[in-house]
């Protein structure tokens, strides 16, 4: 399967978080800072929002916690 | 219109805390609903993979014989109602008393839940030390890199230094490097393990197959395996452009505090693992007493002997009362489980509660023995942070930054006017990241103790969420209402503030 990610394809196994499928990509920027620093998962257990981003409009979305689905459309989350 | 009653017992976490106490309320008859952010039962330490992974019978770590048992258990208890995937947002707080209102996000939307107790076993996470360069991507927490491996098959990066003071960095970087990864070294702040330290504990564990005893069959392979074991080192830096390069070490005396020159080791990724800080903040924003105990992991809720807190019908269990490890965390499960039964049921549980407790106070003495072995040197560690360096992670906020409040302002002497001040800890990780921090510079700026420099206080919801969530949920609300707009501006993260 596979989502998109800022645009890019990215594929995925069922049953892998976004985030686990993020760093197997390499991606750097999972989430930005107010001043556009890539961010990547750093607890991988929902405590630090590092690897939020945004899923299908959904915002705040911890990609640490979410399982990839086939066509999801997600971008780095920024903080404000 | 009051929502009907859902449960007898609401759980939050489905560690061994939470499934201990969940399975024990239910023998009871009691009804039981348990939330965790998770997909599956297991917490952190018996974090499983997911179930589209091809089946592989899953292997509790050496010492836990009971976990696959309770885990099995766990997952064929259809009596209970487990909400996975949800998360539990905070305690609505009404003018009635007869229950408990918590309120969820999950898969379904959100809901408010109805019970007549609440137990709270929200776990740990990996204690946050602000280096320079922390901020980089590469940068993980041993956790981190520890359930990507075991419940997602994903190796964080190829080369590694490891750097804190707890033993299961130890257990981390023998896992690593069986999953192929190369460790460049692991970097201890404390000295390994002396025998003496080592006879001690296994006094403390008669009988139990300690998480010493890994580590040191951890060390055995590791040294074999030809990586570095540096005691007595901290890292001082990460070093890179938009991602771990390389890591600066330094060694320290036996407070922690440098001595000599640093030096460089190229890797891709930097793991720290300084030990575990309770997640409270569900059992603070519920108004629960806390107390400082910084071998334990810093701030901690107060209990009774069955794990009631100070809140009426509120209990914890696990390690947001203090991090003991999975042995203690299940025997505490029990008896909050065994309390809120003898509680809302009458039943007689003298025997299992007297049992629950002798297995407690057993697993306690060896957990203070570990506790103390490796307590962490707040001080120093505060220390590592330099002017420049980010401490509050999500707003941003430099260590200078807070200096100069504190400064500017020399009668500021609690954690949470500096949080108001600067806004370290107002981000979306609500100040899980930079509290300690927070709290030990004040402490040393004003010479008072952290415990009553104080923590941050909680608010609802206890992790941000879009405005649209606590939209569905305040439709329902009536009398809980005020507390939500109260601490909207502050909690939600949508509109950018
Ligand atoms: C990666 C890792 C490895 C560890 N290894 C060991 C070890 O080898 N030996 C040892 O003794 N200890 C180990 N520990 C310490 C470990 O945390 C405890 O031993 C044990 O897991 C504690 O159990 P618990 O039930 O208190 O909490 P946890 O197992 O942490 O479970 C807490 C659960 O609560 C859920 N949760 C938290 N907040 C919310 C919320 N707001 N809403 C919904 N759900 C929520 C979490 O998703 C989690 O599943 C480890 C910890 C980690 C993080
Ligand atoms: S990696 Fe920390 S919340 Fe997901």
């Amino acid at each position: 399967m596979s989502f998109s990610f800022n645009g890019q394809p990215v594929a995925a196994h069922a049953g892998e978080t976004l985030a686990a499928a993020l760093m197997a990509h390499g991606v750097e920027g999972v989430s930005l800072t107010r001043d556009g620093e890539p961010r990547q998962p750093l607890c991988n257990m929902g405590t630090c929002f590092d690897c939020a981003v945004t899923v299908d409009g959904r915002s705040l979305v911890r990609s640490c916690l979410t399982p990839v689905e086939d066509g999801m459309e997600v971008h780095s989350w920024q903080n404000h | 219109m009051a929502e009907p009653l859902t449960c007898d017992v609401a759980l939050v976490g489905a560690g061994p805390a939470g499934m201990m106490a969940a399975l024990t309320a239910a023998d009871h008859g009691l009804r039981v609903t348990v939330v965790d952010e998770q997909r599956r039962p297991g917490g952190q330490i018996f974090r499983q993979r997911p179930p589209e992974f091809p089946h592989q019978p899953w292997t509790p770590p050496a010492g836990y014989p009971w976990a696959s048992s309770l885990l099995e258990r766990a997952e064929s208890a259809t009596d209970i109602d487990w909400r996975f995937q949800t998360t539990a947002l905070g305690v609505v707080h009404e003018e009635r008393d007869d229950g408990i209102l918590l309120a969820t996000t999950g898969p379904g939307g959100s809901a408010l839940l109805r019970a007549r107790r609440l137990v709270i076993a929200t776990g740990a996470f990996d204690m946050p030390v602000p280096v320079p360069g922390w901020t980089l991507p590469g940068v993980m927490m041993a956790g981190a890199v520890q359930t990507l491996l075991k419940s997602q098959q994903v190796l964080a990066a190829e080369r590694l230094v490891l750097a804190g003071s707890h033993p299961l960095l130890l257990l981390v970087a023998d896992q690593l490097r069986s999953a192929g990864a190369d460790v460049a070294e692991v970097a201890l702040a404390r000295g390994l393990p002396t025998p003496r330290e080592a006879l001690g504990s296994l006094g403390a564990v008669p009988g139990h197959l300690s998480l010493l005893g890994d580590s040191a069959r951890a060390v055995a392979r590791l040294v074999a395996g030809g990586v570095r074991i540096s005691p007595r080192t901290v890292v001082t830096a990460a070093h890179g452009h938009r991602h771990v390069e390389a890591v600066s070490l330094t060694q320290v005396d036996r407070q922690w505090r440098g001595v000599g020159q640093a030096r460089r080791v190229e890797a891709d990724a930097l793991v720290l693992g300084y030990g575990f800080q309770p997640s409270a903040e569900l059992a603070r924003q519920a108004g629960c007493a806390m107390r400082w105990d910084s071998p334990a992991g810093g701030w901690v809720v107060a209990h009774d002997d069955r794990m009631a807190t100070d809140v009426p019908g509120v209990y914890a269990a696990g390690e947001p009362v203090g991090v003991s490890g999975a042995e203690m965390a299940r025997s505490q499960g029990r008896l909050a489980g065994l309390g809120v039964v003898s509680d809302l049921t009458g039943h007689n549980v003298d025997v299992e509660l007297e049992e629950a407790d002798r297995s407690a106070r057993r697993a306690r003495r060896f957990a203070r023995v570990v506790q103390r072995m490796f307590a962490p040197q707040r001080e120093a560690l505060a220390d590592l942070a330099g002017s420049d360096t980010v401490v509050c992670r999500c707003e941003l906020v430099s260590r200078g930054a807070i200096e100069q409040v504190l400064d500017a302002n020399p009668g500021m002497s609690t954690a949470n006017a500096v949080k108001l001040e600067c806004r370290s800890g107002m981000g979306p990780c609500q100040g899980r990241y930079c509290e300690t921090t927070v709290g030990t510079l004040v402490a040393g700026r004003t010479g008072r103790p952290v415990a009553q420099v104080g923590h941050f206080t909680a608010h609802f919801p206890i992790k941000p969420v879009p405005l649209s969530v606590l939209g569905e949920l305040d439709g329902d609300v009536t009398s809980g209402a005020c507390a939500h707009r109260h601490h909207r501006a502050e909690g939600s993260q949508e509109s950018g503030e």
